[in-house]
């Protein structure tokens, strides 16, 4: 094969320099015959080595490769002949010899993997961890910071590849809930296509684990997966911890609640405009005159549409929030999620029952409601609210 | 660049969303990329935090460890923008570098840099003063810059975050040591650049010392 006119061969007596450590040069040599010997000192132990190239072999290819000064002095014992390459000689070597090149990247590959693990062994990163352990962490980390596809992907993975370790099972709980908590902000969903009903009068654990988890929620699909736990379950079965088992935590005001039930009063008023008044109180912060004004709406027997029913049940959340009756307005919003999905007020709801779990301290609970709100649309103010909320619970 | 064909990223392209996981630290590896559109974060969880330690653009090639074997990934690769990659697998990694010269040619420069920097680093890393390893992160900087004359003074873009990342320093103590080289008037701090007066004083140090560290 005809060689590129580039290449020269150079002819050193014995005991020349070739290139000096430090030296800065484009060129890369191929041993053809004598003997060319190798000196650099170790980096971590000072150490002078010394190592033979062997005919045939290519010298000099790195630092010129990489275009920085050589790394060792290579010198000739005996009557020594090179090829002098340039780069593009090598280059155009090489594309006709791809042998060549797998060649060297196995050898740069295991030296960068050797490096690699003297920079960690100096800096104090153990060598002997748990990929799996660690990979959940990964997973654990996102899920904290709320940034949940992240998470899903990392906890997606950890399935993958270590279903049978001690964390699987949380690892798909996380999985679960992120599905149902707001999964990545993907192009076509709208909240219309949240499915928030519960099958009424169920009595039994609406959320469950069973081993024929194969099929993963599908985390950044449009959810057509029939896989996909329902995000109604996980719903529920979020209310029913949180009313059954977090209610210690406020337990002085949900005992003092109470509110006149001497109502209905015999109102001349339509519901809208009830609900109006109730929206001046609540607003002008006479939490219980609102309160009342709301409840006595959906007291009047089957009289009311239901956008009405749901801004009066939303209102009564409200209320009950603002007088810090957590337990009281959980109660109306998850009617909300259960009867009136189809509500503007549900974006209102998810914020204030996220604001609820975080007055509980829950703080994943609450990223998880607050992340819902902001794949919801019309983007407004509330959506931002949510963002705001997100951050600071991941600052703190 | 590399010049592929259309029917080659049909093969191997594959696209990514912004903010997306590319892959995840400590994932089994299996695959390396090649970046054809878009910047790629290269990240890492430290101490609970994630932290950025490179931004790939393209052009650029990541996970190129697992070439030769599975390794777990070692940081995270994000999509930073709408980033179009080239995947490959290491069992098709023969075809490829069959079909694909040029791309074994840039590997290979790939390799040889990367090489490079790490030992620099360890060099770095292995020095014991503070101040002497905050030096050798600015000759580091400096010789990374072809067109700087040595002998005269040298402004380098960088700050104490970035210094702190490559010699392994907490970012306070890096401050401390930045501020009393610029008492001494050896350097200039700036907002977003360090001006060193005379960077053959620093490697003359540098030497020495290392050169003590092993007699």
């Amino acid at each position: 094969m005809a060689m590129q006119s580039g290449i020269m061969t150079r002819v050193y007596k014995p005991g020349s320099i070739i290139y000096f450590e430090n030296d800065k040069s484009e060129y890369i040599y191929i041993l053809k015959s004598g003997r060319v010997l190798l000196t650099y000192t170790k980096i971590d132990t000072g150490e002078e080595v010394k190592e033979e190239v062997r005919q045939g072999e290519f010298f000099g290819v790195k630092s010129a490769l990489g275009k920085y000064p050589r790394e060792e002095t290579a010198q000739t014992i005996g009557e020594t002949t090179v090829l002098v390459l340039g780069m593009a000689d090598f280059e155009s070597l090489i594309l006709r010899n791809v042998n060549i090149v797998r060649k060297m990247l196995r050898v740069f590959s295991n030296q960068l993997r050797r490096i690699g693990r003297t920079v960690r062994t100096v800096l104090g990163e153990s060598d002997n961890v748990n990929p799996d352990l660690e990979l959940f962490r990964i997973g654990e980390h996102y899920y904290k910071a709320g940034d949940f596809a992240k998470s899903s992907y990392a906890f997606k993975k950890y399935m993958e590849y270590y279903p049978d370790t001690d964390n699987a099972k949380i690892a798909m709980e996380r999985i679960r809930t992120v599905g149902a908590g707001g999964p990545a902000p993907s192009k076509n969903q709208s909240s219309d296509e949240f499915d928030f009903s519960m099958d009424s009068g169920n009595e039994e654990p609406l959320f469950e684990f069973s081993d024929d988890d194969s099929v993963l929620p599908e985390l950044n699909g449009n959810g057509s997966s029939g896989g996909s736990p329902s995000m109604s379950s996980e719903f529920s079965s979020e209310m029913d911890d949180f009313l059954a088992d977090d209610l210690d935590d406020f337990s002085g005001d949900i005992d003092d609640f109470s509110f006149g039930d001497d109502s209905p009063k015999t109102s001349v008023k339509t519901p809208e405009e009830e609900l109006s008044a109730a929206d001046r109180s609540l607003d002008s912060g006479n939490y219980d005159t609102a309160l009342e004004i709301y409840t006595g709406i959906n007291d009047r027997p089957g009289s009311v549409s239901d956008a009405i029913a749901a801004r009066a049940e939303y209102g009564a959340g409200v209320c009950l929030f603002e007088m810090r009756k957590y337990k009281d307005a959980m109660g109306h919003f998850s009617k909300i999620m259960k009867d009136f999905q189809k509500s503007d007020k549900m974006k209102g709801t998810l914020y204030h029952i996220g604001m609820i779990f975080e007055a509980a301290g829950q703080k994943d609970k609450a990223i998880a409601y607050y992340n819902k709100v902001l794949n919801m649309t019309p983007k407004d103010g509330i959506n931002s609210k949510a963002l705001d909320k997100i951050k600071s619970l991941q600052r703190g | 660049m590399l010049e592929l064909d259309e029917k080659f990223f049909e093969r191997f392209g594959v696209e990514y969303s912004p903010n997306e996981i590319i892959f995840c630290e400590y994932e089994p590896g299996n695959e390396f990329y090649f970046i054809q559109k878009g910047k790629v974060r290269i990240v890492k969880i430290i101490n609970d935090r994630e932290k950025t330690i490179d931004v790939l653009e393209e052009g650029d090639v990541f996970g190129e460890m697992s070439i030769l074997e599975e390794e777990p990934r070692s940081a995270t690769a994000i999509a930073g923008s709408h980033v179009r990659v080239l995947k490959f697998h290491r069992d098709n990694f023969d075809a490829l570098l069959q079909g694909n010269p040029q791309l074994a040619y840039k590997l290979l420069l790939i390799f040889s840099k990367r090489i490079y920097d790490a030992k620099r680093r360890l060099m770095i890393l292995l020095l014991d003063e503070p101040s002497v390893k905050v030096m050798d992160v600015l000759i580091m900087l400096a010789e990374q810059n072809p067109h700087f004359d040595f002998e005269g003074e040298i402004s380098l873009t960088t700050n104490a975050q970035q210094v702190a990342s490559w010699s392994g320093m907490a970012e306070a103590q890096v401050q401390k040591e930045l501020t009393q080289l610029a008492r001494v008037d050896k350097i200039e701090l700036f907002d977003d650049h360090i001006v060193v007066k005379n960077i053959r004083d620093f490697q003359r140090i540098v030497t020495s010392r290392r050169k003590n560290m092993y007699s």
